[in-house]
């Protein structure tokens, strides 16, 4: 459900309110726990369905990675602000922040306002900016710049057709068989988790139960018979289906309730997706990597600047990352946000009060393992000669550093070089301590 | 480091046979080794069958006996001719949906959700209901490879003239034609922001797309700088959206000075009348309207084009994109001007077309085969919140590229395929219903459900048609074509 929201891009963004996603579900502790046989019998000894979940009481406890997505290609120039370059004003008549309009950082660079609830974050050191990044693709093309990210490519390139992320999840793998070590919130899953089992695409949790037919058909069976015909091959389709199953088990033992700490997160699809998000990983179902979408970026036309087009885009963002962390609270402790986008937009404005594709961008890290509270950019200036293509952000920091550094933690060597092939890593300060 | 595929399949399979078996051990499941792809299931289809899967929306139990009788080459020709006559009930049925009788602007009085409701209705009324079956599946095939997004500003007025005009117009045409038709599409140009491409300040959105998408393919041939002058060459190409002119007096009036709002307009004071250089050809300057008709010209007869649109639709009708076919392909488009039922025939006609790997059903494909397959009668309307929950609703693919075709995309979306069938079998959905007599009947005394709906045995026991019909839709087998 909800397709349009997730890759809402060239310029427009649809305001489709989902009312019926909005219901609650929310378990408590308690009740996972118990459905999964943790809580007060052995997970080994446990007799029941949910023993099809053996999430190993080791890995309850496991690291989670949320990436963001900002389909479209988010005007990074407009988000982090060079408000002291004269260049960007020059090059942006109608559509650059000045000074005061901006939340300052730095004394050169400043936050767009409408990421005001982001700011407590970053003064209190727990997020990081990262500016002027990218990847090396010089196409400007949408599919092709996500195609290099979404497989963690410098560029595009048809020898590797896994995603990143499920080359991470490969590597990593330890003793969870959680059928939802990846989560996608969304119709589809991204490229990012290509070739990965144990993900999942979720659109809504309310929505994801096996219907009986109204009484007609006797769900147990049903299920039970599904089991049977998946059961008989291993095809990508076969194996999926054994996993919506498990996964099915999985959710059917959340407990629902209305439970929800902190603010409330936005009436829209991309609040509710954070929300869903933040359920699954209170739940501690044994998710290690969950992606979510936010599309509408591609801003050719009526970008806006202090208000207009983008800016609600970054109220809804940073609403919501917002709700999302005050709602995890300690499990924030475990939990590392990386706020990516394919690429930035072209330095000056266009005639229709936007901007055309371009190439270096911002990006946002926040939670475990970020060094934060600090603005870490290489700036190569927005002069004549320092720009490149057409008019374009020269990207100065590889996006697969930073990406490198965010799992490194949680991955030996071989694993990293598996999962970013070919990169000479250079750790990035933002989320590996110097 | 790495396990044989052999070793993980193994690996796979036991861990499997635990969870069934409700042994408590823990499985190896996360332990094993992903391998790059999983392979969909080689077991072959029968010529028919696959035949019907490709070139029509499934194949129903009476479609097969037919292509058994007449043979493939008489079926490929009848669908390639597409004249067969359209039912009644379907015209009746299309002509009830209100919105569709209006063009541009005017239907500005229908809410978003009902324009986009009706399109998806006509959509899934003629795939189902249609005979010229080859026909409805290339205008899937082109409704993606032209997408537009109708829910961005007003395309949701113009989607239905484009569906009209370009897409069904021309789906068994010429290319060029295709082409040509897409880019004086208003909803196209909204969609792709040309309205705000002018002299002064060329937005290259349109421009971008066309070459990469529409004509050459990314790695087609051309650099930035063509993206430029392209987009050059299509400045002052926008739709008309002035208001009308009704101040004038009745001996003034003349009908011809009416402005048809929502119609394509070339705008010369927006349009830059300079020289340009495309793919290495030569723009003279002052050519107004006529530079994006060169345009077109020059990408049609481009040799990417052709490798581009055959590379695609080998990937679409035959699962694989190899070289010879391709190239045959591609070699009849050259031949024949880019005649989308010559490269067709050539492809239909081909053994890779029944040698070729399985292809994932897109959830569209799966709900039009499944009320194929069960000769249900639907009106097209409940059914789309179905479409809707499998991530395929018509027309809100938000990006230029259309939805995915490939297999990893759309597994996340059995469950939703899985409540389709159980609530199509069991008669929840309204508007549409099962025609369990007619299917049983073809059978005599004992109903064989599983292999009628889904042209195999699936080893099904039970003896409710209901569940059986309902679990012969959800098979991993129905869910390929």
């Amino acid at each position: 459900m909800a397709m349009n929201e997730r890759f809402a891009c060239k310029g427009y963004r649809a305001w489709t309110s989902r009312p019926d996603a909005l219901a609650r579900f929310e378990p408590t502790r308690r009740g996972v726990l118990a459905a999964l046989g943790l809580g007060t019998v052995s997970w080994l000894g446990a007799r029941s369905a949910f023993s099809q979940l053996v999430v190993a009481p080791a890995r309850v406890e496991q690291p989670t990675l949320v990436v963001v997505f900002l389909r479209g290609g988010m005007d990074g120039l407009n988000v982090v602000v060079p408000y002291g370059d004269d260049d960007y004003h020059r090059l942006r008549p109608n559509l650059a922040l000045r000074k005061a309009q901006v939340l300052d950082l730095d004394g050169t660079f400043g936050l767009h306002p409408k990421l005001a609830p982001l700011l407590p974050f970053y003064r209190e050191g727990s997020m990081a900016i990262v500016h002027a990044v990218g990847s090396g693709d010089q196409t400007r093309s949408h599919f092709e710049a996500m195609a290099a990210m979404e497989r963690g490519l410098f560029t595009d390139s048809d020898a590797l057709a896994s995603g990143w992320l499920a080359r991470y999840l490969r590597a990593s793998s330890g003793t969870s068989s959680s059928p939802l070590r990846a989560v996608a919130f969304g119709p589809v899953l991204p490229d990012s988790l290509r070739g990965a089992t144990q993900a999942t695409a979720i659109a809504s949790l309310d929505d994801y139960r096996l219907t009986d037919g109204k009484g007609k058909l006797t769900r147990d069976a049903f299920a039970e018979n599904l089991r049977r015909l998946y059961g008989k091959r291993q095809d990508e389709v076969s194996l999926a289906g054994l996993e919506t199953l498990n996964v099915l088990d999985a959710l059917h033992s959340l407990e629902p309730s209305r439970r929800q700490e902190g603010g409330p997160y936005p009436e829209t699809a991309f609040g509710d997706a954070v929300r869903q998000c933040a359920t699954l990983l209170k739940a501690e179902v044994g998710v290690e990597a969950a992606c979510l979408d936010m599309g509408g970026w591609d801003t050719h036309v009526y970008q806006g600047s202090v208000e207009g087009w983008q800016a609600g885009l970054l109220d809804e963002l940073a609403r919501s990352l917002a709700a999302f962390v005050a709602d995890l609270g300690p499990r924030m402790k475990r939990t590392t946000i990386v706020v990516m986008t394919e690429f930035g937009r072209r330095v000056k404005e266009n005639e229709g009060l936007g901007t055309d594709h371009g190439r270096g961008s911002a990006l946002f890290a926040l939670g475990a393992g970020v060094q934060g509270g600090r603005l870490y950019v290489n700036w190569p200036g927005l002069g004549p000669g320092a720009l490149e293509g057409p008019g374009d952000l020269r990207v100065t920091t590889d996006y697969r550093n930073v990406l490198w550094s965010a799992v490194s933690s949680s991955l030996g060597e071989p694993g990293l070089s598996e999962t970013f092939p070919g990169l000479q890593p250079e750790p990035h300060p933002a989320l590996v301590k110097a | 480091m790495a396990i044989t595929r052999r070793e993980w399949l193994a690996a796979v399979a036991t861990g499997t046979a635990l969870a069934i078996s409700g042994c408590e051990i823990p499985r190896p499941f996360a332990a094993s080794r992903v391998p790059e792809r999983l392979e969909p299931p080689d077991e072959a289809d029968a010529p028919a069958i696959r035949l019907l899967n490709r070139t029509a929306f499934g194949a129903p139990a009476d479609e097969v006996a037919k292509v058994e009788r007449i043979g493939r080459e008489a079926w490929v020709a009848l669908q390639l001719e597409a004249r067969q006559d359209e039912p009644l009930d379907l015209t009746l049925r299309l002509r009830r949906l209100e919105s569709l009788q209006y063009e541009g602007f005017n239907t500005s009085d229908f809410k978003e959700q009902h324009l986009l409701d009706e399109l998806q209705q006509a959509a899934l009324l003629r795939a189902v209901h249609s005979p010229n079956q080859l026909r409805e599946r290339m205008v899937d095939f082109w409704s993606n490879h032209f997408s537009i997004y109708a829910r961005k500003a007003n395309t949701r007025m113009l989607k239905a003239a484009d569906d009209h005009r370009v897409i069904r117009r021309h789906a068994l045409g010429k290319f060029p034609d295709l082409l040509w038709a897409s880019a004086q599409s208003p909803a196209m140009l909204l969609y792709l922001d040309n309205q705000a491409n002018t002299k002064r300040a060329p937005n290259e959105n349109y421009a971008r797309e066309l070459l990469e998408l529409h004509a050459l393919g990314v790695d087609g041939g051309y650099t930035q700088q063509d993206v430029m002058e392209v987009a050059r060459c299509f400045t002052g190409w926008t739709v008309e959206n002035r208001p009308p002119l009704t101040q004038l007096s009745q001996h003034d009036f003349d009908v011809r000075k009416l402005r048809a709002r929502g119609r394509f307009r070339f705008d010369p004071d927006q349009h830059d009348d300079g020289a340009k250089q495309v793919l290495g050809h030569t723009i003279p300057a002052g050519q107004g309207e006529g530079d994006a008709r060169q345009v077109v010209d020059i990408l049609a007869k481009h040799p990417s084009c052709a490798r581009f649109i055959a590379r695609k639709l080998c990937r679409a009708f035959v699962g694989t994109a190899d070289a010879p076919l391709v190239e045959r392909v591609a070699d009849r488009y050259t031949k024949t001007d880019g005649d989308i039922k010559a490269m067709l025939e050539t492809l239909l006609l081909s053994d890779e077309l029944l040698a070729g790997p399985p292809i994932l059903k897109r959830p569209f494909d799966y709900v039009a085969s499944a009320l194929r397959c069960t000769y249900a009668e639907t009106d097209g309307r409940a059914v789309g919140d179905h479409l809707r929950k499998m991530g395929q609703p018509l027309n809100e693919w938000p990006m230029p590229d259309g939805y995915p075709d490939g297999t990893s995309e759309w597994t996340g979306s059995l469950l939703a395929r899985w409540n389709f069938a159980a609530a199509l079998a069991t008669d929840q959905i309204r508007g549409t219903k099962v025609a369990f007599d007619r299917l049983g009947k073809s059978m005599g005394g004992n109903v064989e459900w599983d292999r009628l709906v889904c042209g195999r045995p699936l080893g099904l026991s039970g003896n409710d048609p209901a569940e059986l019909v309902a679990l012969s839709l959800c098979s991993p087998e129905f869910q390929w074509r």
